[in-house]
């Protein structure tokens, strides 16, 4: 009798877990399932506009049309064709190549300073180092552009690096700052106590141990001053454009689907330098922390 | 013995080296490119005309004056030519619409008038390219009117007062008139077609009020695609923005109003401080050759300044080339226009926000 007792007992109380269960479980689910909804309509929102680029670039129509009526590479065959738009692209990467190592340099050497210099007005310095973030980039391009006009050295290459590399600084120092944060000092003391010279140190030691953040800031650097079109617009002189402004002053008189391909091809350009920092550098060190 | 020659191998260092040689290249090029000629700095636009001066009148100009033609094609030109120094500007030959070259001689950027004596083929222009609506010389215009779609059954379109019927709602096109020039021609005429002249703007705001629904575009090349796209069926178009579809079977046309088509110049002034004055008059004489205008404006289909050129008949038979075509250009005051704009602007912001 005591054992039925007890099996009814026990049952009851399984009977009431599982119903306890089930009332937590219902709202977690529904939870999990707005929490997916939400992501899902996000990453719509950031897809969307780039499938209706593609569309546009593979639609035979010399204008935006929905749904498309066929598909069609001659709008890549056009920009691919055209002089002006080939040297854009590759006025374009060799500005950003140049910019991003700059930036690195600079905004991981600034970091460093920032962070482990013990220098005074060290807060005051970072919000410096980030103000070119918080300025509409284009005053950044005229401010630019007047001061190189009173230097009148006209508009250098140099200076257009030298405004890329301005507004792309920021991307670094913030990036290779978040590494930072987490460095254990012991381990360049043990380099130095071992007998590593201080550059020794900060070849073998240092910098191994802050590369994810600088590559990091360094992909931000390069797409932001391959997309850069603000701080261009004063900066780029005659037969020197870059590819947002070439694209810019087509827009202005054609505006069929060869934006589309040169904006296909920026996408897709984008994830060669993403997978080729990868398999070179390593970019997946990054992703771990 | 020689060392076997296999596959050839990148490593870091070679790596390093390109990229550090094709960056100081990139940065060193436009002074190991700049020779001793002189440079003569221009605006110009891109599209059609830039491929056409780049391709050919640009580089006839180069060789005949032995000078290099530096053409910035990158909006926005005014703001750039305010920026630098007055004694050495940025350009030496301003190339843009009325509007902007009124605002340019209003800040004293630009010279008011082109001598004739420097620039001898002054002499052969239509009045209009040098009259008091104009700073500096006008080498081209194009004809504001109406363009249609020929395949939606409207009949025969005559005066500019038939865009206000109530048939075309929906499938009527203007422009953002802050930022285009062609929207800001076309509300002067509002004013002359509503109320007592250009400067009616009483008159011209009522008559916007009218116009809604209304699709607006701010770039004038987005206007050709919706008549392309048949999205608009009867808007506000420069001739040139039609005429460039021509052999390409496209339902399109335009109207040219029997109260006349409003003009939008293409006009070139020379800077005040530049130091290539003689240059720059003989590039202001050089675009208004009879040779250099047909060229240009057969491959862009702008109606030349220069009353002595003789275009092929197709060009002829549509373009501005007689006097009586001539006599339909009605010219904006931009001058009043730019002097009124903050206000122009702040109205007309509102009736189309609403």
């Amino acid at each position: 009798m005591s054992a039925a007792i007890s099996q009814t007992t026990s049952q009851g109380l399984s009977n009431e877990r599982a119903a306890r269960s089930l009332r937590t479980a219902a709202p977690w689910r529904q939870g999990r399932a707005l929490y997916l909804a939400v992501n899902i309509a996000v990453l719509i929102f950031l897809l969307v506009p780039i499938a209706i680029v593609i569309v546009f670039a593979l639609n035979p129509t010399p204008f935006i049309q929905f749904p498309p009526v066929g598909v069609s590479l001659r709008w890549f065959e056009k920009f691919f064709a055209s002089r002006e738009f080939m040297h854009a692209l590759g006025f374009s990467l060799e500005v950003a190549a140049i910019t991003t190592a700059c930036a690195s340099v600079f905004g991981a050497s600034a970091a460093l300073a920032i962070a482990r210099g013990n220098l005074p007005g060290a807060r005051l310095m970072l919000a410096v180092v980030l103000s070119p973030l918080m300025l509409p980039a284009i005053l950044t391009g005229l401010a630019l552009f007047q001061t190189y006009v009173l230097l009148d050295v006209g508009r250098p290459v140099w200076g257009l690096v030298a405004g890329h590399t301005l507004v792309t600084i920021p991307y670094v120092v913030r990036t290779t700052l978040a590494v930072l944060h987490n460095f254990d000092l012991r381990l360049e003391e043990a380099a130095r106590n071992l007998g590593a010279s201080p550059t020794r140190t900060f070849f073998e030691v240092t910098l191994p141990l802050i590369k994810p953040g600088v590559l990091a800031g360094a992909i931000f650097a390069f797409i932001v001053s391959f997309d850069q079109f603000p701080v261009s617009l004063f900066l780029v002189s005659p037969g020197s454009e870059t590819l947002p402004i070439t694209l810019f002053n087509y827009l202005k008189f054609d505006l069929d689907g060869t934006i589309g391909a040169a904006s296909v091809v920026s996408i897709l350009l984008a994830f060669v330098v993403v997978i080729a920092l990868d398999r070179t550098v390593g970019l997946r060190s990054y992703v771990k922390l | 013995m020689t060392k076997s020659s296999g596959p050839l191998r990148l490593n870091r260092r070679h790596f390093l080296a390109a990229g550090t040689s094709l960056g100081v290249a990139t940065l060193t090029a436009p002074f190991v490119a700049r020779a001793d000629e002189p440079v003569l700095n221009i605006t110009g636009w891109g599209g059609k005309w830039g491929d056409i001066m780049r391709s050919d009148v640009g580089p006839a100009f180069e060789k005949e004056f032995k000078c290099k033609l530096q053409t910035d094609t990158a909006l926005p030109f005014l703001p750039k030519l305010q920026a630098s120094s007055r004694s050495v500007p940025i350009y030496d030959v301003l190339h843009t619409n009325s509007n902007e070259q009124w605002a340019a001689a209003d800040m004293g950027l630009v010279e008011p008038k082109v001598d004739p004596r420097l620039v001898p083929n002054l002499a052969d222009v239509y009045p209009y390219a040098i009259s008091d609506k104009i700073v500096g010389v006008s080498i081209f215009t194009s004809a504001i009117g109406l363009g249609m779609r020929t395949d939606k059954g409207f009949g025969s379109i005559t005066s500019w007062k038939e865009l206000w019927d109530a048939k075309y709602n929906g499938i009527r096109g203007g422009y953002v008139i802050p930022v285009n020039s062609l929207g800001q021609a076309f509300l002067m005429m509002c004013g002359t077609l509503f109320g007592k002249g250009q400067t009616d703007l009483d008159a011209a705001y009522a008559a916007l009020e009218k116009l809604k629904p209304i699709k607006l575009v701010d770039f004038t090349g987005a206007m050709e695609k919706l008549f392309l796209s048949g999205e608009v069926g009867i808007g506000v178009i420069h001739d040139s923005g039609i005429y460039r579809y021509d052999g390409q079977n496209q339902p399109i046309d335009f109207v040219t109003p029997t109260e006349g088509v409003l003009s939008l110049e293409q006009v070139l002034t020379i800077t005040p401080g530049s130091k290539m004055k003689e240059l720059a008059n003989a590039y202001v004489d050089y675009m208004l050759r009879p040779d250099v205008q047909k060229k240009l404006a057969e491959t862009v289909w702008y109606s030349p300044a220069n009353k002595k050129v003789k275009l092929d008949a197709k060009y002829d038979a549509r373009l501005l080339t007689t006097p009586e075509k001539i006599s339909k250009l009605i010219q904006v005051d931009w001058k009043w226009y730019n002097a009124q704009k903050d206000e122009i602007d702040s109205r007309v912001n509102r009736i189309f926000r609403a």
